[in-house]
Order: C-alpha cells, then sequence, then structure tokens
C-alpha cells in the first residue's frame, strides 16, 4: 500500500534532515544573531486572503503547531488577497523587528522586493504554500510547500490503480483555468491515470473552484458521457458539486467514484464527505504549518547554520480506510 | 403581453413609418426569445446524440439548464425592475451569498425552524435593499456606488457571520440539524424530472410578470425610469418606487440565497461571485434598456436560460469555458447594439 508511506508526518523528516545539515555545516555561522533554547521570538506570518477557508485552516494549523512551543509568539495578518495591502503588513514587521517571517505570498512578483528588504534586515524568511521571484536559500531562506501536481498524480494513480483496474471512463473538474494550481493538477491527474492505459479521459471542464459551476458541468458531462465512472475534482468544493449532479442523474453514493483535492477538516469539507462514502478519496494539500514552526525552531532555538532551502510535503491520500481516523485531526 | 414604454408611446411618429419601425421594434422586444430559439436550434444542430437521442433536448438535460439558470434567474428577475428605472444593483451576488450564510448558521445553531429562518432571511435581504435604494435616493448617489458599497458590505457581514469557513447544513430533528424538508431544495419533483430550485424560479417570475405589466406599481416603475420629472410632476411617488425596487432586488437576492443553501447544503462567503454580472447579462439580452423606461419580464427569463443553455451546448461538447466567455461578450454586444438601433428609429437619439 503505497499511501500508508505518504501518511506520515514528515515533521520528523525535516527535523531530522535540518540536523543532520547542521552536523555537517559546523563551521558556518548561524541563520540568526540572537538565537538560544530559553528566549522569546516573535514569527510574523503574512496570509494572502484569511476568506479562503483554505487560508483559514493553514492559519489554524500553524497556530497549533506555534502553541506547542511556548518560547513562540505568532502574530498574523491578513494581506485579504491585495499585494498593497501584504507589502504593507510585511513592511510592518520588519520595523517591529520579528524575529522569522511567514508570508504565502498574494502574488509572485508583487512581493519580491518587500521579502528581499526583510531578508537584507536579516529575518529569516520562510515562505508557504506560494514563492516568490528568486531562489530559495538565497533571495529568501526557505520554501516548504506541497506539489500540486504530485498530488494530482497521486489521485490518478489510485483511480488507475485501485478504483478502476479494469477501466473506463473518466471525467476531470478544473479550477479556475488562469492559476496554476488548476492546471498543475489537471496535468498531474492526466499523467498519474497513464499508468492504466484502459482508461479514457473523455470529458474536462474548468468550474472555476466553485460547486455550483461544478455541478451544472458535471450535469452535462454525465448527459454526453452516461459511462462516466470517476470524476477527479481539483477542490473539495467541486467534488460536492460533483456529487450533486451524479445524484441528479439518479446515481447512488458509490455509482461514480468521486476524488476531492484538499481534504480540508470540518462539516463542510473532504474528509468528513469520505468517511460518509460520500466520495471515494480526497487527496489534502498540505498546509507546511507543523513543518514551518519545526523549521523555525530549528533556526531560532537550535541556532541552525542551515536549513533546507525547498520542503515539499507529501500528500496524504484519504480513503475510507483512514477517512474516520483522519477526522478528529 | 405589453411591455411598451408608456411615457415614449407619446412621441408622435408619422403613422407611415410605424409600420416599418414596429415590425423591427417588435422582433428586438423579443430579441433573446428569438435568441433563445436560435440557441436551441444550434443546440439540436451541434447536440452529441446517442441511440439517435439528440442529448440535447434529454429531458434530463434541460432539468440541468433550468436548474443551473435559477439562482441567477431569480436575481435577474429583480434586476430587471431596478434597470427599467435606470438603475443597477451590483450587491446581489454578494447578497445571496450572505443569505447563504445567514440561512445555515440560522438552521444549524437558532433552532428557529422552516418558515421563520426563511421569512427572516427573506426580510433581511429586503431590508438591505431597501437601505440601498434609501441611501442612494436620499443622498442622490449614483446606485452604482451605493450597491458597490453593498457589495463589500454584504460579503463582509459573511464572511464575520461564517468565520470563513463553509457553513455545513445537516438534517435531522434536535440541535444543531436543520429540518429535513429544507432539503427538498435540491430536488426533482414530478418524477425526478423537475427542479425544484427551477420551480421558485418559475413562480418568482411569473409575480414579477404580473406586477410589472398589470399593477399601478409595475407602471410606476417603467414611468420613473422613462423620464423621472414627468413621472414626479404626474404624481408618481418616485422616491417610495426607487426605494421599493431596491428592496425587491435584496428579497431576490434572499431568495436566491436561501435557494443556494438549500441545494448545497451549505453557506459560503465566497459563492456567488459573479453572478450580479450574469444577471445583469440576462437583462440585458432580455432587451430591457440600460437607460431605463423599457424592458420586459419575459425577455429577461429567455435571457437567463439562453445564456444556460449555451454554457451547456459547449460543456456536452467539451468546449472550453474560454470560448463560452467569447460567445457571451458577443451575444451581450449584439443585444445593446439591436436596443441601441431601435432607440434610433424611434427618433430618441440614445
Amino acid at each position: 500500500m503505497v499511501f500508508a508511506t505518504v501518511r506520515t508526518p514528515s515533521a520528523l523528516a525535516l527535523g531530522v534532515g535540518a540536523f543532520a545539515l547542521l552536523a555537517g555545516a559546523a563551521s558556518a555561522a548561524p541563520l540568526v544573531k540572537e538565537c538560544s533554547k530559553d528566549g522569546k521570538f516573535v514569527i510574523g506570518f503574512s496570509q494572502a486572503n484569511n476568506a479562503e477557508p483554505y487560508r483559514q485552516h493553514v492559519n489554524d494549523e500553524l497556530t497549533a503547531a506555534a502553541a506547542k512551543v511556548p518560547q513562540f509568539t505568532l502574530q498574523i495578518a491578513d494581506g485579504a488577497g491585495n499585494v498593497n495591502t501584504q507589502t504593507s503588513q510585511m513592511d510592518n514587521f520588519i520595523t517591529q523587528k520579528v524575529d522569522l517571517i511567514l508570508i504565502s505570498p498574494f502574488e509572485a512578483s508583487p512581493l519580491t522586493p518587500v521579502v528581499a528588504r526583510a531578508v537584507k534586515a536579516g529575518i529569516p524568511v520562510i515562505e508557504l504554500d506560494r514563492k516568490t521571484v528568486g531562489d530559495p536559500g538565497k533571495d529568501y531562506t526557505a520554501f516548504i510547500g506541497g506539489d500540486n501536481f504530485k498530488i494530482a498524480q497521486e489521485a490518478g494513480k489510485y483511480v488507475a490503480n485501485k478504483l478502476l483496474p479494469d477501466g473506463g471512463e473518466v471525467a476531470v473538474l478544473e479550477g479556475l483555468p488562469s492559476s496554476t494550481p488548476a492546471v498543475e493538477r489537471l496535468n498531474g491527474f492526466k499523467d498519474g491515470v497513464k499508468a492504466n492505459d484502459k482508461i479514457q479521459v473523455v470529458a474536462e471542464q474548468a468550474a472555476d473552484w466553485l460547486p455550483d459551476k461544478a455541478q451544472t458541468a458535471f450535469a452535462a458531462m454525465l448527459q454526453a458521457h452516461p459511462n462516466i465512472k470517476a470524476v477527479y475534482a481539483s477542490n473539495d468544493m467541486m467534488a460536492a458539486g460533483a456529487r450533486l449532479a451524479a445524484k441528479g442523474a439518479g446515481k447512488k453514493d458509490g455509482d461514480i467514484q468521486i476524488l476531492g483535492t484538499d481534504g480540508l477538516p470540518g462539516p463542510a469539507g473532504g474528509i468528513r464527505a469520505v468517511a460518509e462514502g460520500e466520495w471515494a478519496a480526497t487527496f489534502t494539500y498540505p498546509t507546511g504549518g507543523p513543518q514551518a514552526i519545526d523549521m523555525a525552531k530549528a533556526i531560532l532555538l537550535d541556532c541552525a547554520e542551515s536549513v533546507p532551502t525547498t520542503v515539499t510535503v507529501p500528500t496524504t491520500a484519504i480513503t475510507p480506510d483512514n477517512a474516520k481516523s483522519m477526522m478528529g485531526k | 403581453m405589453d411591455d411598451a414604454a408608456p411615457l415614449r408611446d407619446i412621441a408622435s411618429a408619422p403613422p407611415a413609418a410605424w409600420r416599418r419601425i414596429d415590425l423591427f421594434a417588435i422582433a428586438v422586444r423579443f430579441q433573446s426569445v428569438i435568441g433563445l430559439v436560435l440557441v436551441a436550434i444550434g443546440g439540436v444542430i451541434f447536440s452529441p446524440r446517442r441511440h439517435g437521442i439528440i442529448l440535447f433536448l434529454a429531458p434530463d438535460n434541460v432539468a440541468n439548464i433550468v436548474r443551473a439558470v435559477s439562482e441567477t434567474g431569480i436575481i435577474a428577475v429583480g434586476m430587471t425592475f431596478v434597470i427599467i428605472t435606470a438603475g443597477i444593483d451590483l450587491s446581489v451576488g454578494a447578497l445571496l451569498s450572505l443569505s447563504s450564510v445567514l440561512t445555515a448558521t440560522i438552521m444549524t445553531t437558532a433552532g428557529w425552524g422552516l418558515m421563520p429562518t426563511v421569512l427572516f432571511v427573506v426580510a433581511c435581504g429586503a431590508l438591505f435593499g431597501a437601505i440601498q435604494g434609501g441611501i442612494s435616493t436620499r443622498f442622490r448617489l449614483e446606485p452604482f456606488i451605493v450597491t458597490l458599497a453593498g457589495l463589500q458590505v454584504a460579503r463582509g457581514l459573511a464572511l464575520v457571520i461564517s468565520n470563513n469557513q463553509y457553513i455545513n447544513i445537516s438534517y435531522g430533528e434536535g440541535p444543531g440539524l436543520a429540518p429535513p424538508v429544507f432539503a427538498i431544495l435540491g430536488d426533482r419533483l414530478f418524477n425526478n424530472v423537475v427542479p425544484v430550485a427551477t420551480l421558485v424560479f418559475v413562480v418568482v417570475a411569473a409575480i414579477a410578470t404580473f406586477v410589472l405589466n398589470f399593477t399601478r406599481f409595475g407602471r410606476y416603475v417603467f414611468a420613473v425610469g422613462g423620464n423621472e420629472r414627468a413621472a414626479r410632476l404626474s404624481g408618481v411617488p418616485v422616491t417610495l418606487v426607487k426605494v421599493s425596487v431596491y428592496a425587491i432586488t435584496g428579497l431576490v437576492s434572499a431568495i436566491a440565497g436561501i435557494v443556494h443553501a438549500g441545494q448545497f447544503n451549505f453557506g459560503s462567503a465566497n459563492d456567488g461571485t459573479g453572478y450580479e454580472l450574469t444577471a445583469i447579462a440576462a437583462v440585458v439580452i432580455g432587451g430591457t434598456s440600460l437607460f431605463g423606461g423599457a424592458g420586459s419580464m419575459v425577455g429577461t427569463v429567455a435571457g437567463a436560460v439562453m445564456l444556460g443553455a449555451l454554457a451547456n451546448i459547449l460543456q456536452l461538447n467539451n468546449i472550453n469555458a474560454a470560448l463560452q466567455l467569447l460567445a457571451t461578450g458577443a451575444i451581450i454586444v449584439l443585444a445593446a447594439v439591436l436596443q441601441s438601433l431601435v432607440r434610433r428609429r424611434e427618433g430618441l437619439g440614445r
């Protein structure tokens, strides 16, 4: 079972990696001047846009991880989906002389200069989920995030190997066509299902991440291709919409294998939908929150001289096997 | 159906010219109905077929089309009143979202039961709209600005109330559970053919058609849009009419929000984005003039269904979203150009 290994918390792996590097590069200076086990540190997190449920989930995970470290105080600033707002909040962090900055930039190039200013001021900057322009380790300290292509590829392989070993017709609901994650998830899934050449992707439509558009689009797909056996939705909300379309076409839960992405917790999230048998699976888009706090510990408490510059947090496949146990987390 | 602008009909034109103009004007008045027929014919021609059945016309597919347009259609019906008064309401999509959040929150936390919840949410929507109309008329502000602000306020309230989360609606008896009957909004009736959301759309549209065409209020709405000064001088309560039309858009947005919550089993502060533009597009395609004074409710309904049918035929053929946007844009321009030609031929110059 390939997904069993994926489920292991990668936070440990990152911690170990950081220490290994630490041991190997004993001659270099620590990343920050003032670091100690018993200091008090302020970490500023500049969030792209609190108004998206996924981003709220990131804030929650980050807050929970930071609360476990008594030396850390976490400040979250909401960029409200506006690069100007986010830039001024970053400048505020620099003026405040926070000890470390985490940022999910709303857009790459507009936020690149302010990240450079922070690094120049001697503040380590860890980028979460989205990158600014430049190289990690040089223009900013590190990048931690999921890999959209790989996540969707896992979903594709799951369809190819587990759900439809005998092949069949498959549909894809894409996110907002102009956004990078939408393109990466579409391509990743189509690459993943290539593992089984009896699988045919018969329809793909953009539904802009929205449940209502997904319902309309998938209803039309089912009309044109009544033999569709599985549908991959590039986020959980579109999967919810696809299920409504399937219901409307007289299908029962399980008749069509529905796959989501994001694996959000809570009553409206994908984990519950899998646990209750509404969908076949969903694939988490990891927040990187715990990993980011671990890296902050390495830098601020353990005086690390270097950290891994790119940390790809693997996805967790939420399937009927583990959905119930994941509900509580 | 007589949707003519009463005040404009007074404009005297040589009787000989009337005939020619009339044919063209009538065609344009029902442009969206004609457009819908054309799209339907195109749909039949380009529809994928299976076992000789034209999928576009399959009952299931028609149900999908009319269900998909029900929420924006309900909003477009209200928007028609506002646009006939030469106004605009940009807050409707955000208000739909706020209403869905309110509905979900009240049902799952307050335990009010179905009817009190629905009445409360609808009243909130109407009040929100009336306040926008009141501010716009009292301070002589462009409705564009006031409702743009209203959009932000409604979206902000929805985010605060929902705490940026999807508010899930679970059904059952007891605290925290919504009355199971509410889920009917996502179902289909009559042998699983007619979507309930569409029935709501039909009822709202029927009431609105009656009010616009057969009541004194409807005549006032046309009069205010045709010539506000003349309407005021002839004793039309202009301010009250204007506040009322925004209360109507608020009310229908709330209804659409309740339908949204019932269809998707949650309330979300992120949904309904861009619905205002789809609704305005349906109204304009339906032959209602953005300059006010002329418009047709039947046209709006046909315009809304036409947009849905167009999206459907492209989706059936797995054609990507970019072309849908291009086609919609082209149709809006065409509709507006036709309107402008009629006005020029009638010698109204605008």
